[in-house]
């Protein structure tokens, strides 16, 4: 509740802060001061209890220590974001205050997302999560591309989310509850399955994965990661993307569990093999370097959807691990690339000789993204597959693609690393836009150790798991 | 019971499929005679676009100005939370202090919303 209730009322704040503060660095300050408070007070609620004690919310919300440790890794990551990319946020137009409002109020969604209990809360939460993003996405109003991202992510999105109340329809239709738990209940005993709720269930299916940019329902991530300003394909290519698997695997875990036949681990398995080819296999092609991390973050999505098929501990434990470093690793690279001239894998041509600070970050965030050994993406690749194996090890295709894939992934992740280190530059402007500044790599560098600590390490996030 | 358990099996849902070809067909053959019973006279000012009886000027497809969809979309939102008022004064005396304080808190943030959208300008005419 903590995450939901202070995220909603710092968005109301920053509305008001941009009328009252017209220096956009102090604004700056304000947000990441309110996101650190927020911060802390989602880490108040997994140590203790929730500042606000309102029991009549419990049938629609219900918090699990594991929604509350998410929610401590986005505000964490988000903190993050607003540091390394806050001078970024500021360059993209006018209206400071309200971009930082605005992520705010998705930070709200997540905090729904994470816990809700009830269906319509599920459509809340997905909505209040989606609709900023769609401002976001056109926050340059003078760039066509930004206009034409909203537009098409918009449209996209809305028939997203009326399949998605189609589904719950159906759903409701067949069992007579928004509830989850009553939902869970009643299929138990209702075998075989009945035709609407198996027909909601699928709608449902596909509009998460329409959520989380799973292939073939991944259309609209390329060009909207693209055309969005680069500071929010940042946001949205990362705490976005957790919550909402976050989400799906909540919605499909404990109540839909009557479900899990092995018809439902078919459909995964297609869903996440579809997924991790099209991701790997076009972001080899791709020569802007955004839209490399656009295919990758849809890839790496595909890694994700293991906890939707598996549904254990280790998933859970996975994708604590996986959401963290992942989104750790695309914030820092995102953070330098909106900073760059040239966006595609030349502009990294000889970055290591200027800003050899920024480069070790950089390798270090390529290589999580990689999942190469001793980085928190290799336990997160690690934890995912064996979720998959541990809950039905006859899937040997599936792991033996995810792996093949990741081996995939190393050769265009690894293009940045070639070019930074073993290219010369040839142009003479300046790899930089703006001048960065000098705590710019130290705090890349710290983010690069914190990622090293949860691959070396994973306990200190997981104990958090099992107080 | 439940909603849908009338309808279980594939072919309760005859009647619903006649329908929907009893519909479809309908509207298509009523479209159909009309179009081909129908006299034609075609001359320019009949093709013209339907202006409500005015000639047409120009273009539609250029940029107009936004303050109307501005204030009527703020006038929807204030107007629908005075809606929330009605319940409450029918109720006044029922919900007691507790009620008044609700509503005190209702107003204030309704009030917040405005000084907003003054601040941002939202309610300047001119430019």
């Amino acid at each position: 509740m903590n995450l939901i209730i202070i995220s909603a009322l710092s968005g109301v704040v920053m509305m008001f802060s941009g009328l009252f503060v017209k220096n956009n660095r102090t604004i700056s300050y304000i947000a990441t001061a309110l996101i650190i408070f927020l911060s802390l007070a989602t880490m108040c609620e997994l140590g203790a209890k929730s500042w606000f004690n309102i029991p009549q919310a419990e049938a629609m919300l219900r918090t699990s220590v594991y929604g509350k440790l998410i929610g401590v890794i986005l505000t964490i990551a988000t903190t993050f974001y607003f540091v390394l990319s806050g001078k970024d946020i500021e360059r993209v137009g006018k209206h400071v205050a309200d971009y930082y409002a605005l992520m705010f109020f998705v930070l709200a969604g997540a905090g729904i997302l994470l816990s809700f209990q009830n269906l319509l809360m599920l459509f809340l939460g997905v909505e209040i999560l989606t609709i900023p993003l769609f401002i976001l996405t056109g926050a340059q109003k003078q760039n066509l591309k930004s206009n034409e991202a909203s537009l098409k992510y918009f449209l996209m999105g809305a028939f997203s989310t009326g399949i998605m109340l189609m589904g719950i329809v159906l759903i409701y239709g067949a069992m007579g509850s928004f509830d989850l738990s009553v939902i869970g209940k009643k299929a138990q005993f209702a075998t075989p399955i009945h035709g609407a709720n198996l027909m909601g269930l699928l709608l449902l299916l596909a509009s998460m994965a329409f959520k989380v940019s799973a292939a073939p329902f991944h259309f609209w991530t390329p060009d909207v990661y693209d055309g969005a300003p680069t500071v929010f394909t940042s946001f949205m290519a990362t705490i976005v993307k957790v919550a909402a698997v976050v989400a799906f695997i909540r919605l499909f875990e404990g109540s839909m569990e009557p479900f899990h036949t092995s018809k439902w681990q078919i459909l995964v398995s297609i869903l996440i093999a579809c997924t991790l080819l099209v991701g790997n296999i076009t972001a080899v092609f791709q020569q802007s370097v955004k839209r490399m991390l656009a295919y990758s973050s849809i890839s790496q999505a595909g890694y994700m959807l293991f906890a939707v098929f598996a549904f254990n501990a280790f998933g859970k434990e996975g994708i604590t691990i996986y959401g963290l470093s992942y989104s750790l690793a695309t914030i820092g690279i995102f953070s330098v690339l909106s900073k760059m001239q040239d966006i595609t894998f030349d502009g990294f041509n000889g970055l290591a000789r200027q800003y050899p600070g920024i480069a070790f970050a950089l390798t270090v965030f390529v290589l999580s993204l990689a999942g190469i050994p001793l980085t928190g993406g290799f336990l997160g690749k690690f934890y995912m597959i064996s979720a998959g194996a541990a809950s039905n090890s006859s899937y040997t295709w599936l792991f033996i693609l995810a792996i093949l894939c990741a081996a995939v992934s190393v050769y265009y992740y690894f293009r940045i690393i070639q070019a930074m280190y073993f290219k010369e530059r040839v142009s003479d402007t300046p790899v930089f836009e703006v001048p960065v500044s000098k705590a710019f790599p130290i705090l890349l560098i710290v983010v690069a150790a914190l990622i090293i600590l949860i691959g070396i390490n994973p306990q200190i996030l997981l104990q958090y798991l099992y107080f | 019971m439940y909603l849908l358990d009338a309808l279980s099996t594939p072919a309760q849902y005859l009647p619903i499929a006649i329908q929907f070809a009893f519909g479809v067909l309908f509207v298509a053959g009523m479209i159909a005679i009309s179009h081909f019973l129908g006299p034609k006279r075609n001359t320019s000012d009949k093709l013209d676009t339907f202006e409500s009886g005015i000639e047409q000027i120009g273009n539609a497809r250029q940029p107009m100005a936004i303050k109307y969809f501005l204030v009527a979309i703020l006038f929807v939102l204030f107007d629908v939370e005075v809606i929330f008022f009605y319940p409450y004064a029918l109720n006044f005396k029922s919900l007691g202090w507790e009620g008044f304080a609700a509503v005190c808190m209702f107003v204030t943030f309704f009030f917040a919303g405005f000084f907003y959208i003054y601040k941002k300008g939202a309610l300047k005419w001119e430019d």
